[in-house]
């Protein structure tokens, strides 16, 4: 009985391992576009991120206002660079900052800071 | 079951070899058929690891003594809830429980890696392969968990009775798994480095893993500490023993990384050096496994008889020589191109904590190696024992709890006078108080006082910080509750981590109180006397036994008294004179305020076949102390052997558990969007198929 069921298991894993070989899908390496665009799209989620956590720091003091538009102003810039390599030239300026002002204010909305007050801190 | 164990360890063997070689080969030449193929025999080995576990636990429960290692851990008096434990008592069943853990965490952490890693994952894929193909092979061929005996005894030997204690079903496994969980955020980033992805795209992988292997390893730490404190009769929850250590060394070491993490998601710094600390703490928990597993140096709860040292040894080795050549073949392209703007910011206070806790861990291995490397020079054995640690550890770890008050307040990049004096006048005019009006109250001992005053500090810097976050929340609308669990959902890193801070002061506050304020005395007591220590009386007033074939068990029942210590007054002077803290009285009548709070039974039993003792202390335990009673052995003459201590703020060690498990908790839940799954939804240019 065991010896059946070790057997059953070996066989089950060599289906399992065989099957990308042998089954209809038809597998490629992932393309450089794909993973560049996987890449970029998270580093614009990630910068999106950095600007919401900027926004909380400036609100609970640990920014100084100077620094907060400065690195605030730096990261908008990426992530417009960023949407610009994503959807190619042709968007506008104005439609680059719409889009990531939408996507702050979704992240701020999620976080449940959006009636967020000023806490205090040297910014004050 | 040794069949079906021993086939599915042999085809995990298979599995594991020909992901490790399919994967880099499907890699290299572009196959990819070939490296979904060698995923998916990852996914198998996590099938056969649990195959083969399975296969054990059911010849615990069916008392298979055909195989020794069931034969040796475990007989038909066992009560069946501890087959779990049975499972991972020994060497080879630990091992197991390792590999089915990584295998398991393997398969989890490669199903949801980012898409945004798949240029890197063959590479990751390949070194879990590697890890799980070692375990594999010394499983099967080595230290066989199904090894069969040539006589099948009528009876096992039993199970370690040290190990038949409520918290043996959670320490061993939680702390086995969080070390084998540090091999998930060092597969991943060696994974990225080897495929040349040097940006931050590991980041968030990485800090979730390890806090998930780190929460876990402090979490079983923590519950060892408790089975020490309530079984083993040491009177202690912490000696430094090797095992210990090797479990706390990697725990710094992912302490400080979990903390430099962040600067490098927030400030794109510390990237060579949080590369490094993966590399030290992966290498220091195959240290660990090497030192357990038949390592030269000696240990309260290490598997002594095993001769797997050799192996360990060469696999910890190999790790090592992987990991930093590895870091210094792509150190070139991990240098940050930021620089640290000024010394007074959060960065710069994160980088001095992770020296502490680095310090810590370099003191600690000293303590660790030196007997060895004594042994080796001059054929002379010394022991490295608590003083040793004690001395240079403490203030270390003083510094780390100041630095934790510090470094929150701080802002990145720089901190100005201003803000420096907003944020630290709470939390030092507190600290002050508390030393003040400890040193009122007559409080000796002047670094616990100071370290009191340290917690306090901290504690006020914390709620500082919550304060205003949340009276900021209420005033625009929320109420209390609602305004301060909106503050931690808005950064639940940072709030999880100030919970976890919250649970180390309670650790603090324990330690503190037990080390320095802790009160001893021992005696032997006949029926009807009682031994006074400090504002207790305890009488002996019952003893009771059972015995089973395997076990000689005792008990002793105790009255515990609050006294009044004016009606004792003669008695202490004469104690003291003698240099005793303690006292016996022969007389059982009770003095005028004598108030009965409580009664205990602590427990001693000897086992037979282990030739071992195991007690299990009468404790009463309250907020402020322990009276803690350990039954050593029971006399000839019908008396019994006590020692009793009362432990100052003990009750805070344990409390701060949960919120350790809490903060983590927090830590870990994803925040919104970014680190959510990548949506499954196809990309245009991703190809086809499961890739």
């Amino acid at each position: 009985m065991q010896i059946l069921l070790g057997t059953l298991l070996a066989v089950v894993s060599v289906i399992v391992i065989a099957y990308p070989f042998l089954g209809s899908k038809r597998y490629r390496v992932v393309s450089e576009t794909f993973v560049t665009r996987a890449k970029l799209r998270a580093e614009r989620l990630r910068i999106y991120r950095k600007i919401s956590d900027l926004e909380a720091d400036f609100t609970s003091g640990d920014l100084t206002e100077h620094d907060y538009q400065q690195q605030r102003d730096q990261l908008r810039i990426a992530a417009a660079e960023i949407l610009k390599q994503e959807s190619g030239v042709s968007i506008s300026d104005a439609k680059r900052d719409e889009e990531i002002e939408k996507e702050i204010s979704r992240l701020r909305e999620q976080s449940a800071t959006s009636n967020e007050a000023p806490e205090g801190g040297d910014t004050l | 079951m040794a069949d079906l164990g021993v086939m599915a360890l042999l085809l995990g063997v298979a599995l594991s070899a020909y992901c490790a070689i399919g994967v880099v080969i499907g890699e290299k030449m572009g196959r990819a058929a070939l490296v979904v193929s060698a995923r998916r025999a990852l996914y198998m080995t996590a099938v056969a690891a649990a195959v083969a576990s399975g296969a054990l636990i059911n010849a615990f429960v069916q008392n298979d003594f055909s195989i020794a290692y069931v034969a040796d851990h475990s007989n038909t008096l066992m009560d069946r809830a501890f087959v779990w434990v049975a499972f991972y008592a020994g060497n080879e069943g630990s091992l197991l429980y390792i590999l089915l853990t990584l295998s398991v965490i393997s398969v989890i952490s490669v199903w949801f890696a980012p898409k945004r890693l798949a240029r890197s994952m063959p590479w990751t894929i390949a070194i879990l392969a590697i890890i799980q193909l070692f375990y594999f092979g010394v499983l099967a061929f080595v230290a066989s968990p199904f090894e069969l005996l040539d006589t099948v005894p009528v009876d096992g030997r039993g199970i370690n009775p040290l190990l038949t204690h409520p918290g043996m079903f959670s320490h061993p496994p939680l702390l086995m798994g969080g070390l084998i969980a540090i091999t998930i955020p060092f597969a991943f980033v060696s994974g990225a480095l080897i495929a040349g992805n040097y940006g931050d795209d590991w980041v968030d992988v990485a800090r979730v893993s390890a806090i998930i292997g780190w929460g876990v390893l402090g979490t079983g730490m923590l519950l060892g500490a408790w089975w020490a404190y309530t079984i083993l009769g040491w009177g202690g929850y912490w000696a430094w023993d090797p095992i210990e250590n090797v479990a706390l060394m990697p725990w710094l070491v992912m302490t400080a990384f979990l903390h430099s993490i962040m600067v490098q998601k927030r400030r794109g710094m510390f990237r060579l050096w949080n590369v490094a600390l993966l590399n030290i703490a992966f290498v220091l928990a195959q240290l660990g496994m090497f030192i357990n597993r038949g390592g030269p140096v000696v240990s309260v709860h290490s598997f002594a008889a095993s001769t797997l040292g050799a192996i360990f040894l060469s696999f910890m080795l190999a790790s090592l020589v992987f990991a930093f050549a590895l870091f210094l073949w792509r150190m070139p392209q991990l240098k940050s191109d930021r620089a640290m703007e000024s010394f007074v910011s959060r960065e710069a206070s994160f980088l001095i904590n992770n020296f502490l806790f680095l310090a810590v861990m370099v003191v600690t291995l000293w303590g660790v190696l030196f007997p060895l490397f004594s042994d080796l020079a001059r054929d002379v054995s010394v022991s490295v024992s608590a003083p040793y640690f004690d001395r240079v550890n403490g203030p270390v770890l003083l510094g780390i709890v100041v630095m934790m008050g510090i470094g929150p307040l701080l802002p990145w990049r720089k901190a100005s006078a201003r803000s420096m004096k907003q944020w630290f006048v709470w939390p030092t005019v507190v600290g002050l108080i508390a030393i003040g009006v400890l040193i009122a109250l007559g409080v000796q001992r002047p670094v616990a006082i100071f370290a009191f005053g340290v917690v306090a500090f901290v504690a006020t810097s914390i709620g500082e910080e919550w304060w205003r976050g949340t009276t900021a929340r209420h005033r625009s609308g929320d109420n209390w509750a609602l305004a301060w669990w909106r503050l931690v959902n808005s950064n639940r890193p940072r709030h999880g981590g100030y919970i976890v801070h919250i649970s180390i002061l309670m650790l603090g506050l324990g330690i503190i109180g037990t080390n320095f304020y802790q009160q001893r005395t021992d005696g032997a007591l006949a029926l009807g006397e009682s031994l006074v220590l400090d504002n207790y009386r305890i009488e002996y007033v019952d003893n009771g036994g059972s015995s089973r074939p395997d076990r000689i068990a005792q008990w002793v029942e105790m009255s515990v008294y609050e006294i009044d210590p004016d009606d004792y007054k003669q008695e202490i002077s004469f104690a003291k004179a003698q240099g005793s803290s303690g006292f016996t009285l022969k007389d059982s009548t009770l003095r005028p305020n004598d108030e009965l709070i409580d009664t205990i039974e602590p427990w001693h039993g000897f086992y037979i076949d282990f030739n071992m003792a195991s007690v299990r202390s009468g404790i009463r335990s309250t907020v402020v102390e322990d009276l803690y009673v350990i039954p050593r052995d029971f006399l000839a003459d019908g008396r019994v052997s006590l020692a009793v201590s009362i432990n100052p703020l003990a009750w805070w060690l344990w409390a701060s558990g949960p919120f350790f498990i809490l903060g983590t908790m927090v830590a870990l839940w994803p925040q919104a969007a970014v680190e959510k799954r990548p949506t499954r939804k196809r990309l245009k240019g991703e190809p086809e198929g499961d890739i």
